[in-house]
């Protein structure tokens, strides 16, 4: 079967199951198990709306619970037994990982990325947002500004070879410092600020994201509340610190835990710009040197990526039950 | 007038000037990309991308054949024109073209200036004229013709041989149309479960619906990698293995999360008489669901879609985990980075290339799709 | 004699079936080749209806090359081979494993992978008559088999790899021209090369580009180096200690290899760019300095694929040629070779996958192969005329010359070492890091191993 035919098949299948089970399951129970009539008709009703919620969400629940969970519960299991699997070695894994000094600079480098990227793409996103606010080319600006978002990390980090290659003849940065007399270097082997060249990579594409969401909760605020502050005599400045940026509070946090959650997993650009060379590893980049050869290790690894979000998903869990309230 | 500077005509431009400054600085680096998938290998790593309308010097070698030779006076003498080889056929493509100065080493290839006589090391002179006409006159017949090299200005030249490759490279067709197979299935089907769950936590009374919603807020932040292996193990001892059912399943299981918290928050947004109505009037939720939930929720469905849409079909790892790695189930991420690159990694040309071709169908999802992902996502994020 | 010719050709016509012979990229019969090999295979075996699958390394250009010999088996046998291949190939062969989803054969330019899949119980055995045959047929045939024996999950030893196109490392390649019109001469002993490189120098040149980049695999070629250096300054049986760390990493011997190779790389312009651009001009792009104009450097080691990556149109002998990277006149440790090679492991066993196996020990599917490019075989029976130009036969001659062979020491050691933590302590020495600092770190990644 060729694979378009295949594909369109799945789609007639996998969403006309989908729909199917939802319609169907839902027949059953209204007309079958418990049916709203007869002499229980009142206490069929109720109890089949106790039940329909877990019909509409057994499918998100079973994926979740497979996709997600059981390998969370999954890995952290393995992540106690050595490379080969067989033997218990408790938190071993753990204590060889922190003795090697290649992973605690994996660690220090992911919490710079961690603070870093979040809070850059934020600012940058902010600043574009309230910019282009007002402005008649705004929209235009905010696509192009937004488009990395739409480039895989492989092909962007491609490009970011284009500006950063040592190579004055191809990278735009040392034709630049050539041009102006000084020597080329090779940024990503500046030790230490060359972390920070490739979290630029990941703020480049992230701004566009935090930019869209910032722009729509800005002209969320109500008009009154900046007009009366203007009268008030208050500068622009003010009116943007003072009063905008305390009112879209809410929304930043958003952006900046999405944008935190992102860069606890991307490991390409790293991956593709160095290889993790130069003391530029992160976790999830140091994962992929363990990844298929010790998968004690690897999962370990992973793990304690897990417990650097933990502080992240707490907070999100709290919030969430905030809401509801 | 709200804005920061907006309050005078020096504050506007200040912020014309400054987003323009910001916009170019965002675009710069995907131009320089842009404009190198146009030149071939030599130009790229002769002369940077910002030369590339500008006509450039550059020096040249030709190998002088040894034929027509001609005898005169006792000496022999070899004559004809540096552009006519064929091996600078691409560069001058009309035979003709300036010499500015020439050489006999590679060292000093602009030793001499054109129309000047020098000796040759073997013995004799040579000269090249301006035109590209040389003359060689040796003592004695030679055997192996010198090699010379000559400085020319060459003008800019783009060329589509690049995109040529990249699109016509065996089995790019088959890969264009797996990715499409494997990106579209896994952008519906997560949607539509993660829409009826969205729903019932949204708007349906039951316990442990707080705790529920904590849990997929915490699942949000899994790492993918951690889950690859397990699950694999899991597909294939459940016989799935390798396959398009099995990345579907994977794509299905990571984007969920995202998809329920985005269409939860913004299932919980909606105008709850309208709902309330509806259930006075005896519709049942599935009704409900489908008659009034999933068309007010049009927007979040359709940005969660491009998100899940662009991500898969960017998609490396998922895809070479979970799909078997021979050329019939090739995606184009994979193509492109186990096949092209690998047997054409220096080429920076089609690197660049095969790039632009891989964004170019997210871009253009993007720029169709773009109002609604502003509207979605403000649903799910502003309060 | 040549009615003869005509008459095999016949019978192969008649075997052959349904395959014509216009799909076949020599012509049976054509002369020098081995066709009576081919012949005989044929009419032993008929897998029609069956097919083969394999993955390797090789991309574009050689999975061609692939699929044109393999096409031989195809008309000899009537079944069906599909080639496919991957630039992660070490990745997804053991994730294809892992998934039960592995091809019947796969091609392992790594010994050391090979070994680890063997000790998953990846691979079936080959079988006593195949090593026996190799010893018979192979040059040096024993160390082939040595290389593809391993111990399976009981422990016991078996040979599960078939070598089958090997690969030539120790080689220097530099322009003809260049050389010329500077008046440099071809250096015969390392003695010699250290001063050629001096002179360069002395002369306004760069002699070396030096390119470690390759992606995730950055640092490769400089274990390359190390382990040509360390078969120059030290005997081989030392070397293949350094392979199985009975000597270890960080032992002075291995020092002074790694500080020797430095000496390329570190001393005042050796390199082109210095150490910073070593460490990362990727490994393709660092030969085109040698067909600038002026030159950008005169010289590059690499193995012998490496003329894929040489500009369009290059033309061997006229825009490039090759040199012996040689040895120490003041040590008496011979004319060492390093080389690397791919060997063929069966990972689904099948009638026609054991057939393939068995037509990969005809000369015919040596020859057919050495008439394309880039192959090199230590099968003693075959004519080497058949070679496709001078340079495969100059690099053949260079195996053959060889005092001692030794297979790349980063492909039999373990994963993490080889493919990994040598890599990386290499780009670490080459940016700055001591040779004791790397050694010691390679060493102490060997020992949580344990």
């Amino acid at each position: 079967m060729s694979p378009v035919l295949q594909g369109i098949l799945t789609i007639l299948i996998g969403v006309g199951g989908c729909v199917g089970y939802f319609y169907f399951s839902n027949m059953i129970l209204d007309k079958v198990i418990f049916p709203a009539r007869g002499p229980k008709a009142g206490h069929n009703i109720n109890r089949a709306n106790q039940v329909r919620p877990w019909l509409f969400l057994f499918p998100a629940l079973f994926a979740l619970g497979l996709y997600l969970a059981y390998p969370v519960v999954g890995s952290f299991w393995r992540s106690l037994f050595d490379r080969s699997g067989a033997n218990f070695i408790g938190l071993g894994n753990y204590v060889d990982l922190f003795g090697e000094s290649a992973f605690r600079t994996a660690v220090f480098n992911n919490l710079l990325w961690v603070l870093v990227v979040p809070a850059m793409a934020t600012f940058f996103g902010l600043l574009i947002a309230q910019l282009t606010d007002r402005l008649s080319w705004g929209n235009i600006a905010k696509s192009l500004i937004f488009m990395p978002m739409a480039i895989s990390f492989v092909g962007a980090s491609l490009i970011w070879k284009f500006v950063y290659s040592a190579n004055p003849d191809i990278g735009i940065i040392n034709a630049l410092r050539t041009s102006a007399g000084m020597v080329a270097l090779d940024p990503l082997q500046v030790r230490f600020w060359n972390n920070f060249f490739l979290m630029f990579i990941l703020i480049w594409i992230q701004t566009g994201f935090a930019m869209v969401i910032l722009s729509a909760a800005l002209r969320g605020i109500p008009e009154e509340t900046i007009e009366a502050a203007i009268i008030d005599g208050a500068n622009p400045f003010q009116v943007f610190f003072k009063i905008k940026v305390p009112q879209i509070m809410g929304t930043i946090v958003v952006v900046w835990t999405t944008i935190t959650i992102l860069v606890l997993k991307v490991f390409d650009i790293v991956y593709t710009m160095t290889g993790g060379n130069f003391g530029t590893h992160i976790l999830p980049s140091y994962m992929m040197t363990y990844m298929f050869r010790d998968d004690g290790r690897a999962t370990a690894v992973a793990f304690v990526i897990m417990l650097l979000v933990l502080p992240v998903m707490v907070w999100n869990i709290r919030q969430a039950r905030q809401e509801m309230r | 007038m709200d804005n920061i500077a907006g309050q005078n005509k020096g504050g506007r431009l200040a912020v014309n000037i400054t987003v323009l400054i910001l916009v170019l600085l965002w675009l710069l680096p995907t131009v320089g990309l842009f404009v190198s998938s146009f030149r071939d290998r030599d130009q790229i790593s002769n002369s940077g991308w910002w030369q590339a309308p500008l006509a450039v010097d550059l020096n040249f070698r030709t190998r002088i054949a040894t034929e027509p030779v001609r005898e005169e006076n006792g000496s022999f003498i070899l004559e004809g024109n540096v552009f006519a080889d064929p091996g600078l056929r691409d560069r001058f493509p009309d035979g003709e073209g300036v010499v500015a100065a020439y050489g006999t080493r590679a060292v000093d290839p602009a030793e001499f200036a054109a129309g000047e006589v020098s000796d040759l090391r073997a013995g004799g002179t040579v000269v090249i004229e301006r035109d590209g006409t040389y003359r060689i006159v040796t003592p004695e017949a030679i055997d192996r013709g010198p090699t010379l090299y000559f400085e020319a200005r060459t003008p800019p030249r783009f060329t589509l041989a690049n995109y040529q490759t990249v699109l016509f490279a065996d089995g790019m067709d088959r890969a264009f149309i797996n990715t499409l197979t494997v990106a579209i299935p896994a952008t519906i089907i997560p949607i539509l479960i993660a829409a009826f769950a969205a729903y019932a936590l949204a708007w349906m009374d039951f316990p442990g619906r707080g705790l529920l919603i904590a849990a997929v807020v915490g699942l949000l932040v899994v790492p993918l990698q951690l889950a690859l292996v397990p699950l694999l193990s899991l597909h294939t001892s459940v016989g799935i293995g390798q396959s398009f059912l099995g990345i579907w399943l994977a794509h299905t299981g990571f984007g969920l999360p995202l998809a329920v918290y985005l269409l939860r928050n913004y299932m919980v947004g909606l105008p709850r008489d309208i709902i309330e109505g509806a259930k006075v009037d005896g519709a049942t939720d599935f009704q409900i669901f489908v008659r009034i939930i999933l068309p007010l929720s049009f927007p979040a469905l359709a940005s969660f879609a491009i998100f899940q849409f662009l991500w898969t079909w960017n998609d490396l790892l998922v895809a070479k985990v979970f799909l078997p790695s021979g050329a019939a189930s090739q995606v184009m991420t994979v193509k492109i980075a186990d096949d092209l690159l690998g047997s054409r990694g220096g080429d920076w040309g089609i690197l660049a290339t095969a790039a632009f071709v891989s964004i170019a169908v997210p871009l253009l999802v993007f720029f169709t799709m773009q109002r609604y992902l502003v509207r979605g996502l403000l649903a799910g994020s502003v309060k | 004699m040549k009615s003869r010719l005509y008459a095999g050709v016949a019978t192969l016509a008649l075997i052959a079936g349904g395959a014509s012979a216009q799909d076949l990229l020599i012509a049976p019969g054509t002369e020098g080749f081995n066709w009576a090999s081919f012949e005989e295979f044929s009419a032993a075996h008929d897998f029609s209806g069956q097919t083969v699958t394999i993955t390797g390394p090789w991309l574009s250009v050689d999975a061609d090359m692939v699929r044109n010999t393999m096409a031989y088996f195809e008309a000899a046998t009537g079944a069906t081979v599909n080639y496919s291949g991957s630039d992660s190939f070490e990745q997804d062969i053991v994730i294809a494993i892992q998934a039960n989803s592995a091809p019947n054969i796969a091609v392992f330019p790594q010994p050391g992978l090979a070994a680890d899949m063997a000790a998953r119980g990846a691979l079936s055995p080959l079988g006593a008559e195949t090593a026996e045959w190799m010893i018979e047929n192979y040059a040096a045939g024993q160390s082939w088999v040595d290389l593809g024996t391993f111990p399976n999950p009981d422990g016991e030893h078996e040979m599960f790899g078939f070598f089958y196109k090997v690969d030539v490392k120790s080689l220097v390649w530099y322009s003809p021209d260049a050389f010329d019109e500077m008046g440099y001469d071809i250096p015969a002993s390392m003695e010699d090369l250290l001063a050629l490189s001096q002179q360069i120098v002395d002369d306004g040149g760069t002699p070396w580009c030096i390119g470690l980049g390759s992606g995730a695999a950055t640092g490769w070629p400089a274990t390359d180096w190390v382990e040509d250096i360390m078969l120059r300054l030290h005997s081989p049986e030392l070397y293949d200690q350094w392979i199985s760390n009975e000597l270890a990493f960080n032992s002075p011997e291995v020092i002074e290899a790694i500080e020797t190779f430095g000496a390329f790389v570190h001393s005042d312009g050796w390199s082109q760019g210095g150490p910073e651009a070593v460490a990362t001009t990727d490994f393709r792009d660092s030969p085109a300095g040698l067909f600038q104009i002026p030159p950008a450097c005169y010289m590059h080691k690499q193995a012998s694929f490496i003329p894929s990556f040489f500009p369009d149109g290059s033309v061997f002998g006229e825009d490039y040629s090759f040199f012996y990277f040689p040895s120490f006149a003041g040590k008496d440790l011979g004319d060492p070779v390093l080389g690397a090679g791919t060997q063929f492991a069966i990972t689904r066993d099948s009638e026609a996958t054991r057939g393939l196996i068995e037509f990969l020990k005809t000369p015919i599917a040596h020859e057919v192969w050495m008439a394309q490019s880039g192959f090199l075989t230590p099968h003693s029976g075959v004519n080497l005329d058949t070679f496709r130009d001078d340079s495969l036969r100059a690099m053949n001659q260079i195996l053959l010359d060889a005092t001692t062979f030794r297979f790349d020491a980063s492909d039999v050691m373990p994963g993490e070492i080889g493919a990994g933590a040598f890599w990386t302590g290499m780009v670490d020495f080459v940016t700055g890091t001591s040779a004791e600092d790397v050694a010691n770190a390679v060493q102490s990644r060997w020992d949580a191993m344990r």
